[in-house]
């Protein structure tokens, strides 16, 4: 077991490299650099000094040198500085002499992303594995078909449309809730308690809107287990031995049938770290979504590279845990592993 | 996410229904006081605010805010003084001396003198330093500061556009500066500057906020702090100011005309100003191409589209049709110079004469090929449908269009660059001084530079030079008119708009000018005042 798992991360260096040098390359055939912004096609701005900004960011040299000294940097984990926001660190915060401290891109996007997409997931999963049990054991019933018309509409409607009819009915009609962004004006002026609450009531909306479109595919991923456990043999077997049905369903078929959310679980790691652009747009929260977004089209290749690198991370340490997740709940997996 | 619009429309019939218990308040309250907080909502947060290093718009509308430049334009967009209080040009034209104003300090205190000015302009000439703009400036051959409040600089040759350029950098501190790198120093996020606001605090991605500052350069504000708000989706803005949270913010041609008047309560409290844009939008021939070349087919698709048409389908009225490329109402603009009218008649007149005749099928064709051309733009709904009015009307007369939609980056780079398009939907700015050296003269066609349409014409060319060297603002004027109707008649391209800029404002601000001077009405936000009845905590209050 222990091999296995050496095994599976030394493979992971030569993978990550792969990638990496795919990424970049990809980033590299889309037309222009970071002197090509809207912003900077300004008659005030010469050919000569953009050129010379070129040199300055190394965008004048070939793709593969360019790729060496990231490669170079990455090696001593430094994520560089972003080209748009003035220097500022990609990854984490730097001290600068005098010792002001400059924080870093991901470092104040990546927080309230995680924190949005870990309650979102958190909640996804259990209402899914409720409503698909409830749907798979009341199978063809009128409470299985209007769960399953209920998640569909959660998951057909348009989320930015649903979203803008939530905000104007419990922001401006009813004053319930804030319409956007993740803090009030003043609330620095509060408590620590005062403060999370603040914080909360700002992440319902947000965080309910994610979590609808997700609810489709555990729910019915839950129901179709739960059915195909349910119509096994060993099912019948415990009911002819006179088990509550209680118990056939929580102890034996459950656990059997929530077993492959293991994998989605494991394959929904790099998922956290990444946000919706139109969601975090129109709530107005600077998550990694619109950092993602606004790079791209302001092609700036550091932090570009620096999101892309943590997600492939996180999808290799995603599959892994997934696969290690596996072989901890299914004895027959375990085996197969150590053969 | 502009879509999203007509989703608001669609809002309005629940918007009639519900019941708004907010109670009746008196705006018509109109004594000056010091004190309370603006909510404005940005679209996108500022970048940094050195502005000789950001170049986006969010960065330059809180910088201008922080900073003060040696000169400024008054609200005619006239100069008038800043940090300098007069200015002098030389006899012959070549050099320049600022009289700085005396006892200015920067908002920590420390006195603001020549050694800042001299720095600055040091900065952005040093090729070390990350900026876009500092080829005009290196045009200085000589810098000088005799003493404390004066500051003098002396260029090679005459150089007409030297007071724009003065009055759009903004002097930075020396003492904080001297030993920083520019490139990544602190300072962007945290600037100590001059004017009637000062940097409270910047929580990333969210809000800034700025403070009154007692000492400015400029004197005081009234209003105490002003809170922008960074909310990129334009329709949570609408419902932020619906629901009073915020105060001001930019709005759209349909929200203006369509989405406002609907909703009694929220005009009630809402005041709107216009005023003219800063940029026009303009269909560009690549003149290097055929048929492009030939100036009776540029005129003939002039002439063909209709202006009001496009400006009442896109803005839906709220825009202007332009003859030069000057804002209109400014003495750059010569108001005797007339739009191409649309006139399909004329129009068709010119392609024959052209050489084209009208096929079985409708279409023109000379030699064997018919009059057809790609229009590309980038993603910008007004720009797309632009392209799309144009196409029609083009179609009517016997041309085909193709429209084709393309990223920013990409089409600066794949198509702009290389000089690889028939015609383009592009928009330019209204620039504040006419020199239009880098747009239109024929040496400026390089890859990368701007003159890309390929516009060729040695009376413009000469115009162009002299207009740069003469500092007289009557004599400048003439050349200018001069060039502009040399321009029009060459028709490199067809002015089709220039918008209005539009802005929904909370009736409890108070000084905005309206109508709104050709500066625009942010240009005295110094003076806007909230009276006390109506601030939001007195509001809470009641």
């Amino acid at each position: 077991m222990i091999k296995y798992l050496i095994k599976r991360i030394l493979w992971m260096i030569p993978m990550l490299i792969g990638i990496s040098l795919i990424s970049f390359f990809i980033m590299h055939l889309a037309p222009g650099d970071i002197t090509s912004s809207e912003a900077a096609f300004n008659p005030k701005a010469s050919e000569e000094s953009r050129q010379k900004l070129r040199e300055l960011y190394n965008l004048d040299k070939p793709v593969i040198i360019q790729y060496g000294l990231w490669l170079k940097r990455m090696v001593e984990l430094d994520f560089g500085n972003s080209f748009a926001s003035h220097q500022r660190p990609v990854l984490w915060e730097k001290k600068d002499a005098n010792g002001n401290v400059i924080k870093g891109l991901i470092q104040e996007s990546l927080p309230i992303t995680l924190l949005i997409n870990l309650i979102g997931i958190f909640l996804i999963f259990s209402v899914s594995i409720v409503l698909g049990t409830i749907s798979a054991v009341k199978q063809n019933s009128v409470v299985d078909k209007s769960i399953t018309f209920f998640i569909f509409v959660a998951f057909a409607i348009p989320g930015f449309w649903l979203a803008l009819l939530l905000m104007y009915w419990t922001g401006v009609v009813n004053q319930w809730l804030p319409i956007s962004g993740l803090h009030s004006l003043d609330y620095k002026s509060f408590s620590e308690i005062g403060q999370f609450f603040d914080l909360l009531k700002h992440l319902i909306l947000p965080v309910s809107i994610s979590m609808l479109s997700g609810l489709a595919g555990i729910s019915l991923y839950v129901r179709n287990g739960m059915l195909d456990v349910l119509h096994q043999d060993f099912i019948t077997t415990a009911r002819s031995k006179g088990l509550k049905e209680k118990n056939v369903i929580f102890t034996h078929a459950l656990k059997n049938a929530i077993l492959p959310l293991i994998t989605i679980i494991g394959l929904s790691i790099p998922g956290l770290i990444g946000g919706s652009v139109i969601a975090e747009s129109i709530f107005a929260i600077p998550g990694m979504g619109k950092l993602f977004y606004d790079s791209v089209l302001m092609r700036d290749f550091p932090v570009i590279m620096g999101i892309l690198t943590i997600g492939s991370v996180l999808t290799l340490i995603g599959t892994l845990i997934a696969d290690i997740g596996y072989a901890w709940a299914d004895p027959r997996i375990r085996k197969g592993l150590v053969k | 996410m502009k879509q999203n619009f007509l989703l608001i429309c669609s809002l309005i019939f629940i918007i009639s229904c519900s019941n708004n218990n907010s109670e009746v308040i008196d705006y018509n309250d109109n004594n000056l006081s010091t004190g309370g907080v603006l909510i404005n909502a940005m679209s996108a947060e500022p970048s940094n605010l050195i502005s000789m290093i950001a170049g986006d718009s969010a960065s330059s509308a809180i910088a201008s805010k922080i900073f003060n430049s040696l000169i400024r334009y008054d609200e005619n967009l006239n100069f008038t003084s800043d940090i300098a209080e007069s200015w002098k040009i030389s006899n012959d034209q070549k050099t320049i001396t600022f009289k700085i104003k005396k006892g200015l300090e920067w908002s920590d205190g420390e006195p603001l003198t020549s050694a800042d000015v001299y720095f600055t302009w040091k900065l952005i000439t040093n090729p070390n330093t990350r900026t876009p703009y500092g080829s005009d400036y290196a045009l200085v051959s000589e810098a000088s500061t005799p003493d404390a409040n004066t500051f003098i600089v002396t260029y090679d040759d005459n150089y007409a556009p030297a007071l724009d350029t003065w009055a759009s950098l903004e002097i930075l501190p020396k003492h904080i500066l001297e030993n920083e790198d520019i490139n990544s120093t602190f300072f962007s996020r945290k600037p100590t500057g001059s004017n009637y606001y000062k940097l409270g605090d910047w929580v990333s991605g969210q809000q800034v906020n700025l403070i009154k500052s007692e000492n400015g350069v400029l004197g005081a504000a009234y209003i105490e702090k002003l809170t922008s708000r960074i909310i990129p989706d334009t329709s949570s803005q609408f419902l932020e100011l619906s629901a009073g949270n915020i105060d001001l913010m930019n709005i759209n041609p349909i929200q203006f005309k369509r989405v406002f008047p609907a909703k009694p309560k929220l005009k009630n409290r809402t005041a709107l100003y216009k005023e003219m844009g800063n940029g026009y939008t303009y269909l560009g021939f690549n003149l290097k191409r055929e048929p492009f070349n030939d100036k009776k087919v540029r005129q003939a698709i002039n002439y063909a589209i209709n202006k009001d048409e496009v400006i009442k389908g896109v803005l839906l009225g709220l825009g202007e049709p332009i003859s030069s490329p000057y804002k209109p109402g400014t003495r750059w603009s010569d108001p005797s110079l007339k739009p191409y009218e649309y006139s399909p008649k004329k129009a068709l007149n010119l392609l024959k004469e052209a050489g084209y005749k009208m096929s079985d099928d409708n279409f023109l064709v000379k030699d064997g090929k018919t009059l057809e051309f790609e229009i590309i733009t980038n993603q910008n709904k007004q720009r797309e449908m632009t392209a799309v009015l144009i196409q029609r009307r083009l179609k009517e007369i016997g041309i085909k269009v193709s429209i084709r939609v393309i990223e920013w980056a990409s089409f600066v780079n794949r198509f702009i660059k290389p000089g690889d398009f028939d015609v383009v939907v592009l928009g330019w700015s209204l620039s504040l001084d006419p020199d239009q050296f880098n747009i239109w003269h024929s040496s400026q066609q390089g890859p990368g530079q701007f003159n890309f349409v390929g516009y060729d014409n040695k009376k413009v060319d000469q115009l162009l030079e002299k207009g740069r060297r003469e500092l007289n603002l009557d004599k400048r004027e003439q050349i200018y008119h001069e060039f502009s109707r040399q321009l029009l008649d060459d028709s490199p391209i067809v002015y089709l708009y220039a918008g209005y800029g539009l802005t929904a404002v909370n009736k409890r601000i108070k000084g905005i000018k309206s109508p709104a001077p050709p500066a625009g009405i942010y240009h005295n936000s110094q003076d806007w005042f909230i009276p006390k009845s109506l601030r939001r905590n007195e509001l809470t209050n009641k």
